[in-house]
């Protein structure tokens, strides 16, 4: 056993396990790396990106303006500015939504606390930018990554289906009752 | 006075001609290595410029030429500028012995001329030694112009590590010179022809395979290369000797352990591995094709050259770094005894069996 040792030790035999090790690796060249520019990682389904505002099929904004999501958001990265709709005393919308990405750590909080499903989490993440200021985002920002990251949208809420609960619209665009 | 107008003129196309070869193999080795270390590790190494990223070194070269060429505060300017070309030149100078090809003679407008070697001097071998003694000065007094700590340990690690390493790879030599009997590479190499178990890592009356090992690993000392890369130990001392770098001055120094790396390749492939000599007669060309014996030499020379810059490699993707200790119990307590011991056995097998 000792006279073992002694032979393993002037051959290297340690060293030579590893560069065995090595030239395994080379032989069967498998890189894990992915040239990231040219070719992208597939993103699992319940991947939290960019936030986004969204809007109904007729291209009204679902946000009524709640401020449910400031009051989520741990890391106070939205405000907004909530005011009446003009002409309809019942109807309330943003007027101004601001969200500083530069503070979001997108824990979709907001999308969990928005009551008319306003928010949406895109799967964007190549946001990088060489002026931070360019990451305070404003109304039409947001609006504009919904519009492009969700094509497909929802009908309004009221014309959903007949039992669905809604509030905070206009009774004018209901269909007409039958009874 | 024709005479020597055309000898200067030879001469200078070889020294020419082996520069550029030298330089390219340096450019060709920065993109080789970073590849094989990627391939070992699982990555791909550059991949951007040009197709593979083949294009890497003539971007790297370029970048370096335009990049800022500082001096910091407080340096010794002289001295600063000196030590990249005390670094570079030893180690190119190092290929003036160095035969790539066989001992043949032509004969050029009346002019005895040996294209394979740019001058085969008695002492070879003593003056490759002597020439790279001197490059650990470029590095030492590199460390010690830039006025910083990092450089400063660096060169004093790389300036003790040289000496202490650079003493066994003349020792392991000696085994060699015994048997050659000769210090002329020119001669050694010749002493090895014939089939494989004539080179002297196998020759009788005793395999010279210790001093092998022994001159390997010193080797990778002596150029600074891991596991041995204690004087730019980039975890500890920023980058070693050439931390204030820039520029050119760094491509220098870069340059310069590159070409140390393919000079002592070349010295191990000479003396241990026979040179320019195929395993077997029958592997070079020969009978009918024996005008092309150049070819097939330069050609084997070339493999073992690559072979042992593919152990540089190789080595680098395995090995953690040592400690100091380590690195210095391992040089003296080890390396040394292993390489005397060497001496002894093969002058007394030498005496006893003399080769014929």
């Amino acid at each position: 056993m000792k006279f073992k040792n002694w032979i393993k030790t002037i051959i290297f035999y340690e060293i030579l396990v590893g560069m065995k090790a090595t030239l395994k690796h080379l032989l069967h060249y498998r890189p894990i790396t992915l040239q990231y520019p040219h070719e992208k990682r597939s993103l699992p389904d319940s991947y939290r990106g960019m936030l986004s505002l969204l809007r109904y099929d007729d291209g009204t904004e679902k946000c009524v303006g709640c401020d449910l999501c400031e009051a989520a958001c741990p890391s106070r990265v939205i405000k907004v500015i909530s005011a009446e709709v003009p002409g309809e005393p019942t109807k309330r919308y943003a007027k101004e939504y601001y969200m500083d990405m530069t503070r979001c750590l997108f824990c979709g909080l907001c999308v969990d606390a928005c009551p008319v499903d306003a928010l949406g989490m895109t799967r964007e993440y190549e946001w990088a930018v060489y002026d931070k200021r360019q990451l305070y985002l404003n109304k039409e920002q947001l609006l504009a990554i919904g519009d492009r990251a969700f094509p497909v949208r929802e009908k309004r809420l009221e014309l959903q289906h007949p039992n669905v609960a809604f509030f905070n619209v206009a009774f004018t665009h209901l269909p007409p009752k039958s009874s | 006075m024709v005479e020597v107008g055309v000898k200067i003129a030879l001469s200078l196309t070889q020294i020419a001609v082996v520069m550029g070869v030298v330089l390219l193999t340096v450019m060709f080795l920065t993109l080789a290595e970073r590849k094989v270390l990627g391939w070992m590790q699982d990555r791909m190494g550059p991949m951007e410029v040009g197709p593979y990223g083949v294009l890497q070194p003539v971007a790297d070269g370029l970048k370096l030429f335009f990049k800022e060429d500082i001096v910091p505060a407080g340096a010794n300017k002289f001295l600063f500028s000196m030590a990249p070309i005390l670094a570079l030149v030893p180690a190119l100078i190092g290929f003036a012995v160095i035969p790539f090809g066989p001992d043949m003679t032509v004969e050029v407008f009346g002019v005895q001329f040996k294209p394979f070697v740019i001058t085969d001097i008695n002492v070879g071998i003593l003056y490759i030694l002597a020439f790279t003694s001197i490059g650990a000065y470029g590095i030492i007094l590199g460390g010690w112009a830039s006025n910083s700590k990092y450089s400063l340990l660096g060169g004093l690690r790389s300036a003790a590590q040289v000496i202490s390493y650079e003493l066994n790879v003349g020792l392991a030599i000696v085994g060699v010179l015994l048997l050659a009997g000769s210090l002329s590479l020119v001669k050694i190499t010749e002493a090895q022809t014939g089939w494989f178990w004539n080179w002297f890592i196998f020759a009788p009356p005793f395999p010279q395979i210790f001093a092998f090992v022994v001159y390997i690993i010193s080797a990778v000392a002596e150029t600074n290369r891991l596991p041995f890369d204690l004087p730019e130990a980039e975890s500890e001392l920023v980058a070693g000797f050439f931390t204030e770098y820039s520029g050119m001055r760094f491509a220098f120094f870069f340059l310069a352990e590159y070409a140390n790396m393919i000079l002592v390749s070349c010295i191990a492939a000479a003396l241990f591995l026979g040179g320019w000599n195929a395993p077997a007669p029958f592997l070079q060309f020969h009978g009918s094709l024996a005008h092309l014996l150049w070819l097939s030499g330069t050609i084997w020379f070339a493999v073992k050259v690559y072979f042992f810059l593919f152990l540089f490699f190789w080595l680098r993707a395995t090995l953690p770094r040592l400690r100091y200790d380590q690195l210095m119990r391992f040089g003296w307590k080890v390396m040394l005894p292993i390489a005397l011991g060497n001496i002894l056995i093969t002058s007394i097998a030498a005496y006893l069996f003399p080769r014929s």
